[in-house]
């Protein structure tokens, strides 16, 4: 693979485009030609059409589909419920012949075909398979030495791991996103709750407490048991519950500390030495310390 | 003996509606309740959910459970497929469910503003504070979506408007 379709969904480009920005960075540096999808959509949201009626969820991911289709590419997504919904989309549609003909009849009102060429895979999976840990590790200008991390994989990238292209090897104990952490140099300790879903998306817009209960069981886990200098994550939605729970937390006096939250690819900008104005400048919970322990003059290698 | 007889959907009747709507497993659950042990909804202290859900749907107490929020709060997560020992598939039964339940208009009102976003722009969740938070990081005020595309939310809106959704009149 030498480029792929860029699915942004809807919360990097509007709510943390900085990540968005992460991604132009990374890619090509690492040999990655990131190819634009004009035109796409929502995914469609768990909460939108997956609700009300299958083939209209098969119909909008489809149609998203086909415009990595058309262009020859695979597409890879940086949000894990767009990684989701689309990848069991195309699974129900190649694996379910009535459903295929609906998909094809609805498409057929917006003159598109689905084919069923183009893959689906997560940013994750592309840094990890495609690039590799190695190549990585030869492009970070500052490693993250004596840093220790909390891994958040989040809920989507792994389960129902049958309809995905990229599996870990128990997904119930992933380890993708800490052999990619660990290839910046830092520490990635297990911690008790790392399988464990942070509460955001449906469960946060339908009993905002009881969604923070999720996500301050695990804040609490990674602290007591590891104690982490950040939060890593390649899950969107986690990013902004992490990012944005913290800060709710500590002024309802239910936590009494804070942990600055990276998704993936905004981290291994810095590790590359890309500039935190446009990689890593949106949040709620501060960051501007930790990155200026990262891209500070003593860490700098080469 | 008098006894109240309370009027009810006929058993096989929702149980063809889970399967219309896409819980082909619900004949498969044995009440083992494996995918609770497992969900983010149990944890987090919802009350219906996993074997309690597929229970009431089996033997057709669909409308005393219509109104029940838990089921949007399902985060998809797919724990529940993961480790069913039926395959039955139990997050596409949650998932009929909250079909089942949107059809009769029994749908969270938090749905509501993302659907019509989706209808207006292509996206669900979309805001135009964005445009500066872009061009501060050094991006276009507008992503190359549908959001600066006025052919792809026309298609969205076609997709949408001659589907089931489209004749509930929430757009």
């Amino acid at each position: 693979m030498d480029k792929c379709g860029m699915y942004l969904g809807c919360n990097i480009p509007f709510k943390a485009p900085d990540i968005e920005q992460s991604f132009y960075k990374v890619f090509p540096a690492l040999g990655i030609e990131v190819v634009d999808m004009e035109g796409a959509t929502c995914c469609p949201a768990w909460g939108t059409a997956p609700s009300f009626d299958v083939d209209t969820w098969l119909a909008v991911s489809g149609r998203n589909i086909t415009i990595a289709e058309q262009k020859n590419v695979d597409i890879m997504t940086g949000c894990n419920s767009c990684f989701g919904v689309l990848s069991e989309a195309r699974h129900m549609i190649n694996h379910d012949p009535e459903r295929k003909k609906t998909v094809d009849r609805n498409l057929g009102l917006i003159n598109r075909k689905f084919q069923g060429t183009s893959e689906i895979y997560h940013v994750s999976h592309v840094l990890y398979k495609n690039i590799g840990v190695d190549k990585i590790k030869e492009n970070i200008t500052h490693p993250l030495t004596d840093l220790k991390i909390a891994v958040q994989p989040g809920c989507h990238i792994l389960w129902p791991s049958e309809v995905m292209a990229v599996k870990e090897k128990n997904s119930f104990f992933p380890t993708i996103l800490k052999e990619l952490c660990q290839a910046l140099g830092a520490d990635v300790p297990h911690y008790s709750k790392l399988n464990a879903c942070c509460g955001m998306g449906a469960m946060r817009s339908t009993d905002q407490v009881r969604s923070l209960g999720l996500v301050k069981d695990k804040l609490i886990s990674m602290q007591e048991e590891i104690a982490p200098d950040m939060i890593v994550t390649t899950c969107s939605s986690c990013y902004l519950q992490f990012d944005g729970a913290q800060k709710i937390l500590r002024e309802k006096g239910e936590i009494d500390f804070q942990i600055p939250v990276f998704y993936y690819t905004q981290l291994l900008a810095l590790c590359m030495g890309f500039d935190p104005k446009q990689v890593a400048a949106i949040s709620e919970t501060p960051r501007d310390a930790i990155i200026q322990k990262i891209q500070g003059a003593t860490r700098l290698v080469n | 003996m008098a006894a109240i007889n309370l009027t009810k959907m006929d058993k096989k009747e929702v149980i063809q509606k889970v399967i219309e709507n896409g819980g082909t497993g619900i004949t498969k659950c044995i009440q083992c309740n494996a995918c609770a042990s497992v969900c983010p909804v149990a944890k987090a202290g919802f009350p219906l959910y996993g074997r309690l859900l597929f229970r009431k749907l089996q033997t057709g107490h669909f409308e005393e459970i219509i109104e029940d929020s838990s089921s949007w709060a399902c985060q998809a997560c797919n724990r529940c497929t993961e480790i069913c020992p039926r395959d039955a598939k139990p997050f596409e039964m949650v998932f009929a469910f909250r079909r089942m339940q949107a059809n009769e208009l029994a749908i969270s009102t938090s749905a509501f503003t993302p659907l019509m976003n989706l209808h207006a722009t292509g996206h669900a969740v979309y805001s135009e504070a964005s445009k500066d938070l872009r061009v501060s990081v050094g991006l276009s005020p507008e992503p190359v979506t549908s959001i600066s595309s006025e052919e792809a939310q026309q298609e969205m809106r076609t997709l949408l408007d001659n589907s089931p959704m489209g004749e509930l009149g929430i757009f």
